[in-house]
């Protein structure tokens, strides 16, 4: 990934296309072309967000989403990755659960909310539980898969070496399926932003989330795009930010999500 | 066996409720829930939401892959296009589509349009992606066998590049329409005043708990049906593509 002129020659309309579209832009809402009522302009959306930057809205309502996808990732990498592990050593414990996952789990995480708080107290707990949910499974499921597709040969060989229980478990077993733990862990970051930015438009006054809905409600148009800015950059960050970490981690294997 | 698990987790459920070791007003056993939801079909308008989703959806799919399809093998195929059009994609994908949903509201009104676009888009991007990487990565010696045997063009087109990439297309399609219904449900629990995830929400609020489990177990026998059922279509009409994956 060099990007010196030579890369700017070869890929300059990945540069200029966006660069065209925000220039045509920011002309078009400036002669009316645009209704600056809905399309503010780039330069004065980019103010407002100095502003929401500067008189620190932004980070009182970043900080809170930040903790409660960190939350929520925490516990469903945790609970996943065992869950996972478990169902991929053990055969019955698979066969029981796969059909009660293949149910829930195309069940937007969203609406698990009510349910969640009714079983935990209402507020930060169950906003970080729900946010989990979809998570959980991602994570569970690839694991699993990262198990299972470990080649028998490499077990039976290891066996033959005198491996077994413990041993065989974190030096045959837990490398073997971590390139497969790894891709759920990134995909599950990424669920967790999109289902936070949900739960917080549904029920939290904080967050940004709820920063972009309570501006859509008082029609703050520019505070809406600023937020989105926001939004989009933390999206950008934790999924192409995981998947470079990756690279550099486990630089054996490929992503599983790009074969 | 398979059934064993989920089977028992119901019936304990059931009996926990019974004996009110947990709540049953929020907790209802599932024999109470799903006489609620067969009282739902028969009496109430249990169906008529279910439709009102499932159209939504549909016209979601639609809108969604209609454009989706050809930019994506276009972008495959033409340079140009695909370095004009990857920052966008770069940029939107990773962004959980229900943030689009208050723009759409502020230029289409608080309405169906809305509602149905925020799921499209959430389908439209996938399809794109999936549709692009079939092209992208099918093998290199097929376009030469293909050329040298005097196909080019059109015919090229439809009988090498098409077919290779057809199994990802199937792929995006199916992935599509999961995040399609995902969206669609989600801006129903958020915005919309109908539909089964409004019901959800509605029961919720109202706490009646027994409709509301009901309308959520709708949902996931929704999508598992949707899910399991374009699986099995794929690899049915697809026979020369490998395992379908997953997830």
């Amino acid at each position: 990934m060099s990007r010196g002129p030579g890369w700017l020659a070869q890929h300059w309309l990945t540069v200029a296309s966006p660069v065209a579209l925000l220039i045509g832009w920011e002309v078009a809402s400036a002669v009316g072309l645009l209704r600056e009522a809905f399309f503010p302009r780039p330069s004065t959306v980019l103010v407002h967000l100095r502003r929401l930057v500067a008189d620190g809205t932004l980070l009182g309502h970043a900080l809170p989403t930040l903790s409660r996808i960190g939350g929520a990732f925490a516990l469903a990498a945790i609970l996943g990755v065992v869950t996972g592990l478990a169902m991929g050593l053990w055969r019955r414990l698979r066969e029981g659960l796969d059909p009660v996952f293949a149910v829930v789990y195309p069940i937007p995480s969203v609406l698990f909310l009510p349910f969640v708080s009714f079983l935990v107290p209402r507020g930060e707990t169950a906003l970080i539980v729900t946010t989990a949910a979809t998570s959980f499974f991602l994570i569970a499921f690839t694991t699993t898969e990262g198990v299972r597709q470990i080649d028998p040969l490499v077990v039976e060989a290891a066996r033959h070496y005198g491996a077994r229980g413990r041993r065989l478990f974190t030096a045959v077993l837990l490398p073997g399926a971590l390139p497969f733990i790894f891709t759920g862990l990134r995909l599950g970051l990424g669920y967790a932003l999109i289902v936070v930015v949900a739960v917080e438009i549904v029920s939290a006054s904080r967050g940004l989330g709820a920063l972009l809905w309570l501006s859509w409600q008082v029609l703050k148009v520019e505070d809406m795009y600023a937020t989105f800015l926001v939004i989009a950059a933390l999206g950008a960050v934790l999924s192409y930010g995981l998947a470079a970490l990756r690279a550099r981690l486990l630089p054996w294997a490929q992503d599983v999500a790009e074969r | 066996m398979a059934l064993a698990v989920p089977l028992g987790l119901l019936a304990l459920w059931e009996l926990l409720a019974r004996l009110a070791v947990v709540s049953p007003r929020y907790f209802p056993p599932p024999s109470r829930v799903s006489t609620a939801l067969v009282d739902g079909f028969t009496e109430g308008d249990l169906g008529g939401e279910t439709l009102v989703t499932l159209t939504r959806l549909a016209l979601a799919f639609a809108l969604a892959a209609v454009p989706a399809v050809p930019l994506g093998l276009l972008m495959g195929m033409v340079k140009q296009v695909r370095e004009a059009v990857e920052p966008y994609i770069a940029v939107l994908f990773p962004v959980p589509k229900i943030a689009l949903l208050p723009f759409l509201m502020i230029l289409l009104g608080v309405g169906e349009p809305a509602f149905v676009l925020t799921g499209a888009i959430s389908a439209f991007f996938q399809i794109t992606i999936s549709t692009l990487a079939g092209v992208q990565t099918m093998d290199p010696r097929l376009l030469d066998v293909g050329r040298n045997y005097g196909a080019h063009g059109a015919r090229l087109f439809t009988r090498v590049i098409l077919p290779a990439a057809l199994p990802a297309i199937f792929t995006g399609l199916r992935l599509g329409l999961g995040l399609a219904l995902v969206a669609i449900v989600v801006v129903e629990f958020i915005a919309a005043k109908s539909g089964l995830g409004h019901l959800v929400y509605r029961h919720w609020q109202t706490l009646s708990t027994p409709q509301m489990y009901g309308a959520f177990a709708l949902v996931g026998a929704l999508g598992l049906l949707l899910t399991r059922g374009l699986r099995a279509l794929q690899t049915r009409m697809l026979v020369w593509q490998e395992d379908p994956g997953r997830l």
